[in-house]
């Protein structure tokens, strides 16, 4: 659970103090891989919580889909048709479904601990 | 995330999310974030149109000013311009604002003034074409021998005028603050600008105008083309 929070932590503070950088040209379809990769990450912490991580499952989604986004993205820019909305809203989507399901997880280790007892009964 | 191999996965992974986000964060504080996406890259083409196009012209102008050159020094090698030739050449030139000058003059720089009205800051008013033109033609009937605006040489050629917020200097857009280098008799100038009920006096009475006297002032060679295509001399 913490180790994707803390590699994301590296990560940013590497990002920041490198100088690596991506052509504003590109920006648009690096922010629909972001989207991607962020889903992929939120979707690896749910499947650990439900015991069912797989690392290979894991890295080709991640990879795959940031991939498969940027892609489209491009080629919908290319041709005039905006998929990248398509993908906004597909990982949005599971962004939020995988968060959901997170919470609805550590909610239910609360509840076995029955610190939330009083006020679900009444 | 059982195995060993399995959270150095997940670990490289995130790590590389991160980088991403930290990239796309830098090219949004880059941007200005607010500027849509579409708008950003129309400009970036736009900009990158506008550099290639400087370019070529500044590289045309090279080559002119090589080919001036060249001539020059081939009619001198062969002895056919005598000196006294290449000397009017020179004080051509130099009449045309083709050549750095240096000189005592004044300085006149050209600014707005703003005022606080309940907290809001406000102008009197912009600076426009017509301030300029009448600071220069003033110049010009003092006697000054060379005039520079932000270091753009007012040849017989030169334009000034309003094309939106800026004004426009020999095809160069400028906006505030405006820098007059006027080189002469100091003494004449300032005293033609500053007449009671003159240019300067008039016009400081809704933009900041100041006026400095200097020894030693450089005023810039015309950096354009110069070419005629209509005009020929008359025999």
């Amino acid at each position: 659970m913490w180790l994707p929070l803390i590699g994301i932590v590296i990560g940013i503070i590497l990002g920041m103090t490198l100088p690596f950088n991506i052509p504003t040209a590109y920006s648009s379809y690096m922010s629909i891989a972001v989207l991607a990769a962020l889903d992929s990450v939120f979707g690896g912490i749910r499947s650990a919580l439900e015991n069912q991580f797989e690392a290979d499952v894991f890295i080709s989604g991640f990879f795959g889909n940031a991939i498969l986004a940027a892609v489209l993205a491009y080629i919908g820019d290319r041709l005039d048709v905006p998929i990248y909305l398509c993908a906004i809203f597909v990982f949005g989507y599971r962004l939020f479904n995988n968060f959901a399901l997170i919470r609805r997880h550590f909610l239910g280790i609360l509840r076995k601990k029955s610190y939330l007892e009083e006020s679900t009964d009444k | 995330m059982k195995t060993l191999g399995g959270k150095i996965a997940v670990m490289l992974v995130s790590m590389i999310l991160g980088l991403m986000l930290a990239a796309q964060f830098k090219n949004v504080q880059k941007v200005g974030g607010n500027v849509s996406l579409q708008r950003t890259q129309e400009l970036t083409a736009q900009i990158q149109k506008l550099n290639q196009e400087i370019e070529g012209q500044r590289s045309l102008i090279t080559e002119l000013e090589d080919r001036i050159a060249e001539y020059e020094s081939a009619a001198q090698d062969e002895g056919k311009l005598s000196d006294a030739m290449y000397r009017e050449l020179e004080r051509a030139r130099n009449l045309a604002g083709l050549t750095e000058l240096e000189g005592a003059g004044v300085i006149i720089t050209v600014n707005l003034i703003s005022y606080q009205e309940w907290g809001e800051v406000g102008i009197i008013r912009s600076v426009y074409d017509e301030d300029l033109l009448m600071l220069v033609n003033e110049l010009n009937a003092a006697g000054a021998e060379a005039i520079a605006i932000n270091d753009e040489r007012i040849i017989s050629t030169s334009e000034i005028r309003n094309a939106g917020d800026y004004i426009v200097i020999n095809t160069n857009r400028y906006s505030v603050p405006f820098e007059i280098k006027a080189v002469g008799n100091p003494d004449t100038l300032e005293a033609s600008l500053k007449l009671l009920g003159g240019v300067a006096d008039n016009l400081s009475e809704e933009l900041e105008i100041k006026i400095r006297r200097e020894e030693r002032i450089r005023i810039p060679k015309y950096n354009g083309p110069l070419q005629y295509e209509y005009a020929v001399p008359v025999q």
